[in-house]
């Protein structure tokens, strides 16, 4: 059967594209998360949407198992053949296939990695703004299939407002276009969306068309250093609700940045509780204005001291230190249970106070780490798999923030998706006619359910 | 104690960096492998996650977990930009370790590396006598580059490499070279010959003897030196015979202060015995106490010589060029050396010195990577090729034979009519 398999994988795609030896499965048999793997049968690389479909076709016939995948960066599990079955790799789907600097627009193959991307725009002047922070290894089709976000959302938003259109291959193997190349579309109802976020259960898209804008002109950026991290969440909702938007607002707590310090000597503040990072961008004008009265509302908040950078190179160098924040978070302990809740911007010093309350309780050090301008926070609680109690009870505390998020109104997940890792508490987070209807709308693109299988819901519902 | 030794003993002498990977992917972005092959066994993560499917019993010495070990340059640039400060090339140099003590080498390598390099002489016999054979049987192609036969065609594959030199190095200089009667001596160094400089290239060892004796350095050039031992430790995991070749050398430079290289990839592998091969405390101080001696020559001519301007004179060739530097994976990433050669470059009255693009990217030669995966190495050289031409220089320079080697072969391979020289060769 497997030898059979890859031969007629091989009729599709060419020899080398397609591996199956145990040593390349290894390889695709993890993502970013800590604790998931699972090994595929076979790992195949298209590089066109016609050998996609053939793919498709042929895996539909025999019911078995095609799980998309780009960079495997994701930390949701999703990327996980948790059935084995084919591995379909977007990598080698790389080209940048238009930008158009008059309509504003770029059409793109899934495989492009989001930094190469950003550096071809940033030679025309142009911008795409949502950035997860795995800019340099996850793939435009991988930042579309978990409609991904990232610092710049709180004033731009996330990956699904910049989907104009989409070329997506059906379980079936059909090639399906939807959307298009225009700003404005109101054709039926918005297919592309449907995609957008789909982790991979729908469909394999192949080709993808952005919007762009132009580079703002000038940017500021500021660091806030606060002694009291509920009155650091709270001056995040304040300065919202002084009028201004900044283009992003970081949350770093005392933990990590003591982390990072010791990983990137640079002089951090190590005994404050809370840094926030802010950004104000747009014409130099407004972008002077905005950041006076950010740094008012920070200092009226109760900030200890409220730094602007000088220049280009010390915000860079305070932005770099925020993405280090992942690596921090990370090499902390054997085992990191990292979270993505969202809350209402307004509720942010409430639930920084409960999670105070959940690690008095449980006894857990919990770590905060954020995009608190879209009221994502990523708190994460360190233990280690192979130690059962302990990883258990420290499930258990995961679950109280999750409780504690929801009861605030906030969600499941900002940005990183379901996948496996929080498909466990799905059914308290969603309306369950709606958890229905979208397993119904997967029954009716892939009746033999072979896309992306064991996702998302858990599979007793199916 | 030889009883419970440890299958993976290397591997987990750097077990810090195995764990330390959180799998985030950031190096698919910096591997000049997974650039071209855009698969996850190219790259850190993948090796790296597969080094641990060993550990775990999950995979074993197969032909194809040799094959993905062996497929990286050792380039470090994945290490230089890791988030987690990874560094998994020397995970995957201690894995290859283990896979020799538990499986030994394949031929001819083992004959290679555990009997030829070792023995230096009959090295440069077997290089002289293979060296007739590129003569009377090979074609002749541009410039002064021809084919080369026989032991160094494992290079080749239609690669363009120099030619073997009619007199060796160590036939064309004495042991001790003394400052001309008019110079004083300020002090005594010895000169560590890499097996390039000494079989292919000797008139640039003999041209850079002559430079530092005329600038007052008495050069001495054991005859008990050998091979480095980094395509033998390094590339092929071989850490008993690179011990051997590690004592041959720190014993041949016994008694001088400092032993001068012109090959990056020997430096950084004389100074990696310590990290690597030192088994015993004994092994461990005497190691570390020579790689505190090696210096490039680059950094010795700016850190410890501190010569004055009019010491940095062009030659013939160099004058009034436009000059462009490549660093070497084995200068910038593995020992930090980056401003050091391009202070030389500027020095030079009369040279305009020109920065390449992605300067620090690798060029792909990585010694015997390069021979396993010849067209991999030849896409990463194609990029490094365009990089030079974009620069619109006369002259590339670098302080490595082993990527000059590759700079000449894609840049004929491109048309690019740019010439390469070692740095030391702008200097008169
Ligand atoms: C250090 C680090 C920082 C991160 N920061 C952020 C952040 O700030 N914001 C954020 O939102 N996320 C972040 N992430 C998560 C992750 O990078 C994103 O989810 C990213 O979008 C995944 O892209 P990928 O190419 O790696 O996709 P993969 O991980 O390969 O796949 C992700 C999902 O998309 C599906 N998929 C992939 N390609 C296709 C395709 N062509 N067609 C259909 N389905 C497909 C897969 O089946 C899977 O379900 C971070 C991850 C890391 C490791
Ligand atoms: S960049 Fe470092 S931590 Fe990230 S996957 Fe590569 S080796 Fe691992
Ligand atoms: S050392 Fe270089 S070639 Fe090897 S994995 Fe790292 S980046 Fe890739």
């Amino acid at each position: 059967m497997e030898k059979k398999l890859r031969a007629q994988l091989e009729k599709i795609v060419g020899k080398g594209v397609v591996l199956t030896s145990k040593e390349d499965l290894t390889t695709y048999s993890y993502d970013g998360t800590a604790t998931w793997a699972h090994m595929p049968e076979v790992v195949v690389l298209p590089t066109t949407a016609e050998q996609v479909s053939q793919i498709l076709k042929l895996a539909n016939d025999n019911k078995i198992p095609v799980t998309p995948r780009g960079a495997g960066t994701n930390v949701s599990g999703g990327s996980i053949p948790i059935k084995g079955g084919i591995v379909l790799c977007a990598t080698r789907m790389n080209k940048i296939l238009d930008i158009n600097k008059t309509n504003l627009t770029a059409t793109v193959e899934p495989g492009v990695v989001l930094q190469d991307f950003n550096l071809a725009l940033a030679k025309q002047g142009l911008f795409y703004p949502p950035d997860p922070q795995s800019f340099l290894g996850c793939t435009i089709g991988g930042t579309v299939a978990e409609n991904a976000g990232g610092p710049y959302c709180v004033k731009y938003g996330v990956t699904k407002q910049y989907v104009l259109g989409l070329e997506v291959v059906l379980a079936s193997g059909y090639i399906m276009k939807l959307g298009g190349v225009t700003v404005k579309n109101r054709t039926g109802y918005e297919l592309a969306m449907l995609f957008t976020g789909s982790e991979g259960t729908l469909g394999v898209i192949t080709k993808i068309t952005l919007k762009l804008i132009p580079m703002p002109q000038a940017s500021k950026t500021m660091m806030a250093v606060f002694d009291d991290m509920v009155v650091g969440g709270q001056a995040v909702s304040n300065i919202l609700a002084s009028g201004v938007v900044p283009a992003k607002i970081e949350f770093v707590d005392n933990f990590i940045l003591r982390r990072i310090e010791e990983m990137m000597p640079m002089g951090l503040p190590v005994d404050a509780q809370a840094l926030l990072l802010i950004m104000a961008d747009g014409s130099p004008a407004a972008v002077e204005v905005e950041a006076k009265q950010i740094v008012d509302t920070l200092k009226k908040s109760g900030a200890r001291e409220v730094k602007v950078a000088k220049d280009a190179a010390e915000a860079a160098k305070y932005w770099k230190m925020r993405s280090a924040g992942f690596a921090a978070t990370f090499g902390a302990a054997k085992t990191v249970l990292a979270e993505d809740v969202a809350v209402p911007r307004d509720k942010l010093a409430e639930f920084i106070g409960k999670l105070g309350e959940i690690s008095e309780r449980t006894g857990f050090f919990i770590s905060h780490l954020g995009h608190a301008g879209d009221g994502n926070l990523h708190p994460a609680i360190f233990t280690d798999v192979s130690d059962k109690e302990n990883f258990a009870k420290a499930q258990e505390a995961m679950e109280e923030i999750f409780e504690a998020a929801l009861s605030l109104g906030g969600v499941l997940s900002g940005e990183h998706g379901i996948g496996l890792e929080k498909q466990r508490f799905l059914k308290r987070a969603m309306d369950p006619v709606a958890l229905n209807l979208m397993i119904k709308i997967k029954s009716l693109l892939d009746p033999n359910h072979i896309l992306n299988p064991g996702k998302i819901w858990e599979e007793e519902r199916v | 104690m030889a009883l419970t030794a440890d299958r993976f003993e290397q591997i987990k002498r750097f077990e810090k960096d195995l764990s330390q990977c959180m799998k985030c992917g950031f190096c698919t972005f910096w591997c000049p492998v997974y650039q071209e092959e855009r698969i996850e066994a190219s790259v850190a993560r993948g090796k790296n996650m597969m080094i641990r499917g060993l550990l775990a019993g999950e995979l074993d010495y197969t032909q194809e977990y040799a094959d993905r070990l062996n497929k990286c340059t050792l380039c470090m640039t994945c290490t230089a930009n890791c988030p987690a400060k990874a560094n998994i090339p020397n995970v995957i140099v201690a894995a290859r370790a283990d896979a020799v003590k538990a499986r030994g080498l394949n031929f001819p390598y083992n004959i290679v590396y555990r009997w030829l390099l070792p023995r230096r002489r009959l090295f440069g016999w077997v290089v002289r006598f293979a060296s007739w054979f590129q003569g009377v049987f090979m074609p002749k192609t541009e410039g002064t580059i021809r084919h080369l036969s026989m032991f160094l065609s494992a290079l080749g594959k239609g690669r363009n490499i120099p030619q073997i030199a009619p007199r060796f190095l160590r036939q064309m200089v004495p042991v001790v070279n003394v400052p001309p009667a008019s110079v004083k001596t300020r002090m005594r160094v010895g000169y560590f010959s890499g097996c390039m400089t000494d079989f292919v290239l000797p008139h640039l060892g003999k041209h850079i003897i002559d430079f530092l004796t005329r600038n007052g350095v008495e050069v001495v050039v054991p005859r008990e030196q050998g091979c480095c031992g980094a395509p033998v430790f390094l590339g092929a995991g071989d850490f008993e015979a690179g011990r051997k070749m590690a004592d041959a050398n720190v014993k041949a430079f016994e008694g001088l202060d400092y032993v001068i290289s012109d090959c990056a990839t020997c430096t950084s592998a004389l100074k990696d015995y310590a990290k690597f091969l030192a088994d015993t405390p004994q092994r461990k101080k005497a190691y570390e106490k020579f790689a505190k001696k090696v210096k490039d020559i680059s950094e010795f001519l700016i850190d410890v010589l501190d010569l004055p301007a009019s010491a940095y004179k062009p030659s013939a060739v160099a004058k009034g060029k436009k000059v462009s530097w490549h660093d070497p994976c084995h200068l910038s990433r593995h020992l930090g050396i980056t401003s050091q050669p391009r202070q030389v470059i500027k020095s030079i009255s009369g040279v305009e010195y020109v920065e390449m693009p992605n300067a620090d990217r690798c060029c792909g030669m990585a010694g015997a990577f390069s021979m396993h995966y010849y067209d991999l190495s030849k896409e990463i050289g194609d990029k490094k090729a365009a990089s030079i031409k974009s620069t619109g220089a006369d002259i590339v320079v670098s302080s490595c034979p082993g990527c000059e080697i590759q700079l000449i072969d894609s840049l004929l391979r491109n048309k690019v009519p740019v010439k390469v020289m070692h740095i030391m060769e702008l200097l008169e």
